[in-house]
């Protein structure tokens, strides 16, 4: 069993990792533990609000590279620690059994070299999916320049890899990373993408990658703005086949000259995720979204910022527009749009159907007319105004009797 | 006419048949106090009419005998009075109405079947398994619906042939997989005899949540709006001291009284089921 001591080091340096999905394989339970869940399953949720699904940790946090930004990092004086294969497996075993976890997240600094760290990440995953016979779901990091014979029997044992770019160029990756650069990420990417495609092609039995590549990026620790970040992520999701691009929030972790002193706002990172979001499932082409060289409006979301730039479009009809239109309409989110979909066959739907249906119009009704009928501000320059206003609400609070400085002072007794 | 039936799926149907046609009438399964004046009866089952009902349901609508089942689970008072309004939305058109979101019958079943199987999505994340010295698995639970049972398939395809065993301590009930058969069983209490590693796993366990939480972000809201707090007590890492609602209450290291342990290494037996 695993030192409760190496559990927690090994843990603190996964921690910053935001990756936690456990989507994507389906690998079913042939004749020991575990399976895959292809919606993904969420265990528990930490009072930081991430949920854990996934087992997140290191293998080693004793590093040989140098990244500024990273708490492992070799010139760092934080305590080491290791842990073997075994004791990794045990304790997946373990945990997936008493439904703590849903699987595996398995990463490792750069241990000695890259080729031993890769093989050690290997070896784990193996020993998992072999001698204890465990088909949950494993998230394996791939380790930059390591060989490609390793990278490729990775692959045969895990649901899904990840190259993280932490940084979006490859000027900062020179200045913050200076160990890793954009070869060393995208050329193990694209030659999974390559041999994921011919596996499939090939239709053999056994598995690829079922659940494919991520990657993640760090937001605010470079001066990159929203508008690169997301030309990048789309050709990652369109030239790679990535799965998901993460976005972390840049948290300062360790003191250096070249990196931020503050935390990067929590916003930001929101409005990343949300234009990603538009990116992935609404249709969008960064292009509407945000131009090159700008960030993301922070007071209202991408796609009621693309709304009001188009305004031509508007309003639409619910009872007639098309799917994709409906998609666009800022508040109208997949579920709703379905739900549109469906109970507009059988009548003529209004506003008052619409609410009861549980559509959230506060957003929505400046944009849409139920059959015929508008609900929205007439007056176009307020809108904006407004959809600011309502992003943020309102925080009750409670009144406390003993905030004022008297009655402060009637307590302690201080004048 | 205030009809009462038992809950069960035929004693649903019969009363079924005898209020459709009565605009005032209101079906329930809970406790409800009688209105002077108005009148009650008790429905018992009749499983020749119910199965007549229930095979011209199924022309009607092939799935909506599913839909009823998931209805009868909702631990909501209100659940026989939205079965028979959905039921009679599908008598009166003669078809399947599930798409009809805009009408009140179809939204409010659809919410309401939407409550269980979201409850029964969430429980598979949120259920924590002891180890007893035998191997077995055991969870207690007290869900806010009766969804134990459809938790079943999920653990047996995962979990292979470890027997396992899920207790709602609210209902008094368990659904278990013994390794070959799955069965519902009435449970009120149960002692354990939890296995020699068991408290370590546990306390592994409670580290990793610990550690793997980053606080300089607080947002208990989220926290809670993810994992409601009525989830958090079988679990044994504890998030209510983790988010500040309790002093930290370690479970006391395990006593042991006849060799035997009760669950949580406390030594008070399982909650028994409130009256309901």
């Amino acid at each position: 069993m695993i030192a409760r001591e190496t559990l927690r080091i090994l843990t603190e340096s996964a921690k910053y990792d935001v990756s936690c999905s456990s989507s994507g394989s389906g690998r079913k339970n042939t004749g020991g533990i575990g399976n895959g869940m292809p919606d993904g399953c969420c265990h528990s949720f930490t009072p930081d609000g991430r949920c854990v699904s996934l087992l997140k940790i290191l293998m080693s946090n004793d590093c040989v590279f140098d990244c500024k930004y990273c708490m492992s990092r070799r010139s760092f004086g934080t305590p080491r620690a290791s842990a073997t294969p075994e004791e990794i497996c045990e304790l997946t075993v373990d945990f997936y059994k008493r439904n703590y976890i849903e699987g595996l997240f398995l990463s490792s600094a750069v241990h000695i070299s890259p080729d031993h760290t890769m093989e050690q990440l290997v070896r784990t995953v193996k020993l998992l999916r072999t001698k204890y016979q465990f088909h949950g779901y494993v998230h394996l990091k791939g380790i930059p320049r390591a060989d490609p014979l390793l990278v490729t029997e990775a692959a045969k044992y895990a649901d899904r890899m990840s190259y993280n770019m932490e940084l979006p160029s490859e000027k900062s990756l020179k200045l913050l990373a200076p160990q890793k650069d954009k070869e060393s990420l995208f050329v193990p990417m694209k030659q999974l993408q390559r041999e994921r495609t011919i596996f499939r092609g090939e239709k053999r039995r056994g598995f690829f990658l079922p659940a494919g590549q991520t990657t993640q990026m760090i937001v605010g620790a470079s001066p990159e703005r929203d508008g690169q970040i997301l030309r990048l992520t789309q050709s990652l999701y369109r030239a790679v086949g990535l799965k998901r691009v993460y976005y972390s929030s840049y948290t300062p972790v360790v003191d250096d000259p070249l990196l931020p002193s503050a935390q990067s706002p929590a916003l930001r990172e929101h409005r990343l995720y949300q234009a990603d979001w538009l990116l992935r499932f609404y249709g969008f082409d960064v292009a509407e979204l945000v131009p090159e060289d700008e960030d993301l409006p922070l007071d209202v979301d991408p796609k009621c910022a693309w709304a009001l730039r188009n305004l031509q479009y508007f309003p639409v009809e619910v009872n007639r527009a098309p799917l994709e239109m409906l998609l666009r309409v800022p508040g109208i989110g997949g579920k709703s749009a379905q739900k549109i979909l469906s109970a507009r066959r059988y009548t003529s739907l209004t506003f008052e159907h619409l609410r009861k249906m549980r559509v959230v119009l506060r957003r929505a009704r400046h944009f849409i007319t139920a059959g015929g009928k508008f609900c929205g501000e007439k007056n176009l320059l307020s809108v904006r105004g407004l959809l600011a206003a309502a992003e943020q609400p309102e925080q009750p609070q409670q009144l406390s009797l003993f905030d004022t400085p008297a009655a402060r002072s009637a307590l302690t007794g201080e004048l | 006419m205030i009809y009462f039936f038992d809950g069960s799926k035929d004693a649903f149907l019969t009363a079924f048949l005898l209020a459709y046609r009565d605009q005032n009438a209101v079906l329930t399964a809970g406790n409800r106090q009688l209105v002077l004046g108005q009148e009650s009866v008790f429905v018992s089952a009749d499983h020749e009419r119910a199965r007549r009902c229930e095979r011209r349901f199924t022309e009607l609508d092939a799935r909506c005998m599913h839909d009823l089942s998931l209805l009868l689970r909702s631990g909501e008072d209100g659940r026989g009075q939205i079965a028979l309004n959905y039921f009679r939305k599908i008598a009166e058109r003669g078809r399947p109405v599930r798409g009809e979101m805009a009408e009140d019958a179809v939204r409010e079943a659809s919410e309401c079947i939407r409550r269980v199987t979201l409850e029964a999505h969430r429980l598979k994340g949120f259920v924590r398994f002891m180890e007893s010295a035998s191997g077995a698995l055991y969870a207690p639970l007290a869900p806010d619906n009766d969804v134990c049972d459809l938790l079943i398939p999920h653990f047996r395809a995962r979990l292979g042939n470890i027997p396992f065993v899920l207790h709602d301590v609210r209902r008094g009930k368990a659904a278990v997989w013994d390794g070959t058969h799955a069965f519902k069983a009435p449970l009120t209490e149960a002692e354990i005899l939890l296995s020699a590693d068991e408290d370590k796993w546990q306390a592994l366990w409670r580290q990793y949540y610990a550690s793997v939480n980053i606080p300089s972000r607080k947002r208990i809201r989220q926290m809670k709006g993810y994992m409601p707090v009525r989830y958090w007590k079988f679990m044994p890492e504890n998030p209510s001291a983790a988010a500040g609602d309790l002093p930290m209450q370690r479970a006391a290291p395990p006593a042991e009284q006849d060799g035997a342990l009760h669950p949580h290494g406390s030594s008070r037996p399982l909650p028994p089921p409130p009256g309901r």
